[in-house]
């Protein structure tokens, strides 16, 4: 290898040790997932066995924590797009820098205004005696429950997942051409047609790489439902974390997380291939517009 | 007077962003006013207004020692994570290398796994290993965790780069290094901000992976934060959020004056 061929391994070394670290890491947890533990110690003894991954695959509760991570996940997704979408276009073509300016600078300060921050603000919000039940007793209706339950849980998430998904969207919204819309109109299509038959299929795969973030985002929800859901609602990583505290077996715990990693990988693989397949559907047909 | 003055949308359009503006905004808002409120429980319209939360937020040792930590881990990983992520950065844009792709996936694979499967595995290396948990395992954790925030911003940076102003400077007689030093690094301000700034909040906020790796004696801020939630109910978490908020609205004007906002939705 020549200097010249050396100089981006040498750039990447840091880099790619820091990523070693991470493998070993992640090496300990799979060797300690094919381990048992030794009862009432914290010591691991026995040869390598699936056992920990055939109960975990077996238990209910696994099974149920896995259905709702995807379903609840989906549901989340859709939420932040449907929601999300609308003000990502405005932002785009609002003809007000000032609105622009107002959006971005709101979204930012929430995206890093943290997530213990909003998993609480929300709680206290939704809670029995929070603002939303407050209005409503006022008004003479009745409370509703919307913590506690998968609403606050949904809501929450929805709002921790908005920041991200607008400021993705955007960026790829910006790249669209005004003037495309504008021969639209000036030909004569209504500005529905135009949003639908020239800017929304140009905008397919930015919005499938933002919802793609969120999918992967709403995957591992662990502190909103936690705190929203009140032990009610169990993600994968709830039933994670409430096993590690409950009996500290590490062995078990570990083959659990392995099998929701494997999930969540799955699920970001099949959005990826959906993204690439989309992306050629639709990029084409925007250089032939 | 041109035609491009009237928005491609229509009121009820407009009116929908705006709600879900609202929507966003609402939580962040509604737990500022929630800090300063006088009575435990929250009383609408509030009754007076006081800084006893702020005063209990500081009296408490426990939030105090976690907000020391929290500090310590993120004034630790944010520059360890800028480190890593530049020379990493100029390799896979200045340069073609046979499985540079790979390596570019490789790099960004910590942001696709779960947080509680990395607290998970962190804890079974530091249980292997026979270390402790606590400050210095979350410092490499962290770091392992966040720099990719930082490769992303600095690519994105080095990609909207001319790489002919580094040559021009190397044909001038310059040595790589200065080059480098003297003309790309100045242009690496804003990936270096919007990059560390990520790490920073990433360090400061990351509860997934850091409620593994905490223990009775060291913890952070949001998972001290999240105990007290569990054990009391009162607005002392209000009051910390009102800080880390202002904290943040001091970053996101950092941003604004040095980068400009703008500039961040192509470095995020």
């Amino acid at each position: 290898m020549s200097a010249d061929e050396r100089r981006p391994w040498l750039l990447l070394l840091p880099a790619l040790l820091t990523l070693l670290v991470f493998a070993v890491a992640f090496a300990m947890f799979v060797s300690v997932s094919l381990r048992t533990q030794v009862a009432g110690s914290a010591v691991f003894a026995g040869a390598a066995t699936f056992g920990n991954y055939r109960a975990a695959l077996a238990s209910p509760a696994v099974q149920d924590a896995a259905w709702n991570t995807v379903r609840l996940a989906g549901e989340m997704t859709l939420l932040t797009a449907l929601l999300g979408y609308p003000l990502a276009y405005v932002v785009a073509r609002s003809p007000s820098p000032l609105f622009r300016r107002g959006v971005l600078f709101g979204l930012v300060l929430t995206l890093l205004s943290g997530g213990v921050t909003r998993a609480y603000a929300w709680l206290v919000l939704l809670g029995n005696r929070g603002l939303v039940n407050q209005a409503l007793a006022a008004i003479g209706l009745p409370t509703v429950r919307l913590v506690h339950n998968e609403t606050g849980v949904v809501i929450g998430v929805v709002h921790f997942l908005l920041p991200f998904f607008v400021l993705t969207l955007l960026a790829a919204l910006r790249g669209i051409p005004v003037a495309l819309e504008d021969a639209a109109r000036n030909l004569g299509a209504s500005r529905w047609r135009a949003f639908v038959h020239v800017f929304l299929p140009l905008s397919i795969p930015g919005l499938i790489a933002a919802a793609s973030l969120s999918f992967a985002g709403a995957l591992s929800a662990f502190l909103f439902p936690e705190l929203l859901g009140g032990g009610r609602v169990r993600m994968a990583a709830n039933l994670i974390y409430e096993r590690i505290v409950t009996d500290y077996n590490l062995p078990r715990v570990a083959a659990m997380a392995a099998l929701f990693l494997v999930l969540a990988l799955a699920a970001l693989a099949m959005l990826a291939i959906l993204q690439r397949a989309l992306a050629r559907r639709f990029a084409p047909a925007a250089e032939a517009a | 007077m041109s035609i491009r003055a009237a928005p491609p949308y229509s009121a009820a359009v407009a009116l929908c962003a705006w709600l879900v503006m609202l929507f966003v905004l609402l939580p962040v808002a509604f737990i500022a006013l929630y800090a300063f409120n006088d009575t435990a429980y929250l009383a609408l319209p509030p009754r007076g207004l006081t800084l006893h939360w702020f005063a209990n937020f500081f009296a408490n040792t426990r939030f105090r020692d976690a907000l020391l930590s929290s500090l310590v881990i993120a004034f630790a990983v944010t520059p360890a994570a800028l480190l890593v992520a530049l020379p990493a950065a100029i390799a896979l844009v200045r340069y073609r290398f046979p499985g540079r792709e790979l390596v570019n996936v490789a790099l960004m694979s910590p942001l696709v796994v779960p947080g509680v499967v990395v607290g998970i595995s962190f804890l079974s290396l530091a249980a292997a290993l026979g270390l402790g948990l606590g400050t210095s395992t979350l410092i490499v954790a962290m770091t392992c965790l966040a720099f990719p925030f930082a490769l992303r911003a600095l690519v994105a940076n080095l990609h909207g780069l001319d790489p002919a102003l580094e040559d021009a400077a190397r044909n001038l007689g310059a040595t790589r290094l200065r080059a480098f030093a003297l003309v790309t690094l100045p242009q690496l301000k804003p990936g270096v901000l919007a990059g560390g700034i990520f790490v920073f909040v990433e360090a400061i906020d990351n509860f997934s992976t850091a409620v593994f790796l905490t223990n009775s004696r060291t913890t952070t801020l949001p998972v001290e934060a999240f105990s007290y939630i569990r054990d009391f109910d009162d607005p002392t978490v209000a009051a910390m959020a009102v800080l880390l908020m202002a904290f943040s609205a001091v970053l996101v004007l950092a941003i604004d004056r040095l980068v400009g906002l703008d500039r961040l939705l192509d470095l995020h």
